[in-house]
């Protein structure tokens, strides 16, 4: 950043110089000039005009006005060049610092790719251009390093891998290199684990290269959708393996990040729905549908289905304040069974006042129900069984 | 309401071992490393939708039956039907449909039923203990069907049976009942069977056995003549009482209904007689006090009576037992009236222009402080307790205009039920459902005529009387 400052603080000297003695001169020279003689003509055409009486002859003084736009083009004009050079100048200037600030960037690349191979796995998530660098350096850096005292230490690092995928990575090494191309699949996380997991490590060396043994632990993790490509693996272990850790690196993201949508999705919705599905569902007779759980439209429906024939008009103004719960057993074709209709509780008056609000309550169920409520079939084992509370408070005379 | 979103929220939420399971297997990998930002805000999102598609005040979870909270049904008329009584005899043809006719009108007389004409009707009732075809009275939408019949013996014993039915319901509404009584009282036989009917359904007594005092009136305004007359409750069976001769105000039943207490001019000066209804014998009550005594009122007890006394421009309130001493319960200077006792006789309301305006005011029975109850704008008078006991009613005079309203024996929850040129003297029902008072119609020509409104100021209806009518005070149900 020093020697930048330095730099930008030379340049910026040199700028100023260079309009000290450039043609700075040159545009005094242009301005004066076109400014005098606007201002000589604006004088005596005015003068004119207050002369003569009358001011059509002096309308061709429009051409002065031509003169005018002539202006502010010339005054634009000075003020441009100079400034755009000086923009100009700057970024030039800094270009040739930016080389500088690469080569840093470049250092800390290479740092990381070879030493991170082995630290990257842990990091799971580490942002994407350490894991792409890593990849790629891996089958470069990896033959030195390769020795299998590095995998050792790995294996305690990956504990969350399931165990169904480590499965399928040991399977795939045992044939050929080949299996480690199925085991690049796995996320990159994982890989790690797994090859310090697969003590065979050392086994694997000897049977393949010390190149092929490297690229074990690069290609990492892989969705379960890999493992049919163990099949082709008879080519070259190494493009093979280059390829799948880079598609992998790339198509892990997609595929990850899709698969934890959906998973995040899902657990969202069985967040928010709690135990209504299962509950629902096990409440449900065996023959009944469930569906899913009613929506506050249908529930409205229902509502609102037995409001309009809730009578309470003929009521004693004691039953009005009557609230009284009713239980109905709802046949399949959505009409009330009305022998099930009963009143489960009451609050607020008499019971013989609850009685008549009941009875009340009963005629509006069995009135509105006759054609049958507008319930959804397939949710019968929901609504199979009601409690209507039939609260007057909002309507009551008191 | 309480109770359901109680439960609701208790609901415990079931276990799920499997599916538990599962989903932690599918989706705890990557929780467990680490969610990206963007994942949590994606399944912040759905979380919040899903949310939003849920009723707030509905449960999610059933733990049981689907619960539903109805708040808003309808007041409408009970629609009913009433085929004509079946007359059991040739004797009891005409009663028999006099008698249905009667019980319909007090019905619809309510505002609460309204009867399905019978040319509508699909179903027939030809025997009263026949089985009913509810399906032929739901297909017209009659929610209570009346059945009953009507026999008349030798002897002019009129006998009437009904029976109430929930058509919807498919059941009796409680058991068939058998009244019997002299033929010329069968208007009796019907308003019992009225009550029967509309206190199985609403599930409070009714009024329509009843009767109601007032004050006849004929002639021109300057000089109208003024008559004690009793009648039903419906305007039928007018009988006077007293005759013209002498102005005669505020009639007031006794709580038994044999009495009637009334303040006559006839000596020149208001006071305070009582009658027998059964005899129309009528006796002075406050003939020894030497002062102008009015506004009348039967204690709970039926043997004691409150009124004012105006002595020396002063106006209070007494009480006294008939035939007894009277007792000073107010004194103050300003004008007390129009007393009314509580139902359990122990306090009293009554007006009281102390504060500077006519205003209502409690007292106990026994006198003492006084409590004001009133406090709108405009003038309050002519106070009277409800037969339940919970209200008041009274007529209040603001901005030009009468009112009959009800308020709470504290004076909340004030409500006006009427306004008019001049509406005043409210009585209540015996069922405290129904005010009965006196509105007169403005202008030279202006006659008063008696109404009733609900307690609900729904159904205002003018009562039928053959003359103009003021005053009226509601008997309790006759036995």
């Amino acid at each position: 950043m020093n020697t930048g400052v330095k730099i930008s603080g030379a340049a910026h000297a040199g700028l100023i110089l260079w309009m000290l003695f450039g043609g700075f001169l040159s545009f005094d020279r242009r301005e004066p000039m076109e400014f005098t003689e606007v201002t000589l003509i604006s004088g005596e055409q005015l003068a004119a005009m207050q002369a003569a009486g009358s001011a059509a002859p002096d309308t061709p003084e429009t051409p002065a006005v031509p003169d005018a736009p002539s202006e502010p083009e010339s005054a634009p004009e000075t003020p441009a060049p100079e400034v755009q050079p000086e923009e100009v100048v700057a970024p030039e200037e800094v270009v040739p610092e930016a080389p500088e600030v690469a080569p840093e960037v470049a250092e800390t690349l290479e740092v990381p790719q070879a030493d991170v191979t082995a630290v990257a796995p842990p990091a799971p998530t580490a942002p994407e251009a350490p894991d792409g660098a890593a990849v790629v350096l891996a089958p470069e850096a990896a033959p030195a390093p390769r020795s299998a005292p590095r995998i050792a230490p790995e294996p305690s690092a990956p504990p969350e891998p399931d165990a169904a995928i480590a499965d399928e990575v040991q399977e795939a090494r045992r044939p050929d290199e080949g299996t480690e191309a199925a085991e690049p699949e796995e996320p990159r996380e994982a890989t790690a684990p797994e090859a310090a997991v697969t003590a065979i490590q050392p086994d694997a060396t000897p049977d393949a290269g010390g190149a092929v043994a490297a690229l074990a632990p690069t290609g990492s993790p892989r969705p379960a959708s890999r493992p049919r490509q163990p099949a082709p693996p008879a080519p070259a272990a190494e493009p093979v393996q280059d390829d799948p850790p880079d598609t992998a690196s790339q198509q892990a993201p997609a595929d990850v990040a899709e698969d934890a949508i959906a998973a995040a999705v899902a657990e969202a919705v069985a967040e928010s729905a709690g135990g209504a599905d299962t509950s629902q569902a096990e409440r449900g007779t065996g023959s009944a549908p469930t569906g899913p759980p009613m929506t506050a439209g249908e529930k409205d429906a229902l509502r609102i289905g037995v409001q309009k024939c809730w009578n309470i008009g003929s009521l004693s103004s004691e039953a009005q304040r009557v609230t009284v719960t009713v239980f109905v057993r709802m046949n399949q074709d959505a009409t009330p069974d009305t022998a099930s209709i009963r009143m489960i509780e009451f609050e607020g008056g008499t019971e013989a006042a609850a009685n008549r609000a009941y009875e009340a309550a009963r005629r509006a169920i069995i009135r509105c129900g006759s054609g049958g409520y507008d319930l959804p079939a397939e949710k019968f084992a929901q609504w199979q069984e009601i409690e209507m509370i039939f609260n007057p408070e909002q309507m009551r005379v008191r | 309401m309480m109770i359901a979103s109680h439960r609701i929220r208790t609901a415990p939420r079931p276990h799920r071992g499997g599916d538990q399971a599962l989903r932690r297997h599918e989706v705890q990998p990557r929780q467990k490393g680490a969610k990206p930002m963007f994942l949590r805000a994606i399944s912040f999102v759905f979380a919040c939708v899903i949310a939003l598609h849920t009723a707030p005040g509905e449960s999610v979870a059933q733990d049981g039956p689907l619960r539903i909270e109805i708040t808003e049904g309808v007041i409408e008329p009970l629609p009913f039907a009433l085929p004509a009584f079946l007359p059991e005899n040739a004797a009891a043809t005409q009663l028999a449909a006099d008698i249905s006719n009667v019980i319909a009108a007090d019905l619809e007389g309510t505002g609460l039923f309204r009867q399905i004409p019978a040319q509508a009707h699909i179903g027939s009732v030809t025997s009263f203990d026949a089985p009913i075809a509810y399906a032929d009275w739901k297909a017209i939408n009659a929610q209570a069907l009346i059945t009953g019949a009507v026999s008349v013996d030798g002897s002019g014993r009129a006998t009437v049976k009904f029976r109430l039915y929930d058509v919807f319901s498919g059941r009796e509404l409680g058991e068939g009942l058998r009244l019997g009584g002299a033929t010329n009282s069968w208007r009796r036989l019907a308003h019992k069977v009225a009550d029967q009917v509309y206190s199985r359904i609403t599930g409070e007594g009714g009024y329509f056995d009843s009767r109601v005092v007032f004050v006849a009136e004929s002639g021109p305004k300057n000089a109208r003549e003024k008559r004690l007359a009793v009648m039903d409750y419906d305007g039928a069976n007018v009988q006077y009482l007293t005759d013209s001769s002498s102005i005669v105000l505020a009639p007031r039943f006794s709580p038994t209904g044999d009495r009637v207490l009334y303040t006559s001019y006839a000596t020149g000066q208001p006071e305070i007689y009582v009658m027998r209804v059964g005899n129309v014998r009528q006796q002075a009550l406050t003939d020894g006090e030497g002062a102008m005594t009015f506004a009348p009122r039967f204690g709970p007890d039926g043997e004691t009576v409150v009124y004012s006394r105006t002595t020396g421009g002063n106006t209070d309130i007494f009480a006294k037992r008939i035939g007894g001493a009277p007792v000073q319960l107010t004194n103050t200077p300003s004008i007390e009236t129009a007393p009314s006792y509580s139902p359990d006789g122990k306090q009293i309301v009554f007006e009281s222009d102390r504060s500077g305006t006519q205003q209502l005011y409690i007292m106990s029975a026994a006198g003492g402080e006084a409590r004001r109850i009133s406090f709108g704008p405009g003038r309050y008078g002519t106070p009277v307790w409800s037969p339940r006991g919970d209200l008041i009613a009274f007529t209040k005079q603001n901005q030009g205009r009468f009112h009959i309203g009800v308020m709470r024996t504290d004076g909340s929850e004030e409500r006006l039920l009427t306004a008019s040129f001049l509406d005043e003297g409210p009585t209540w029902a015996p069922n405290g459902r129904v005010i009965m008072f006196t509105r007169e119609s403005a202008g030279a020509g202006g006659q008063p005529a008696l109404y009733t409104v609900d307690v609900s100021g729904r159904n205002l209806r003018r009562l039928p009387t053959p003359s103009a009518a003021s005053d009226p005070a509601w008997s309790p149900l006759l036995p």
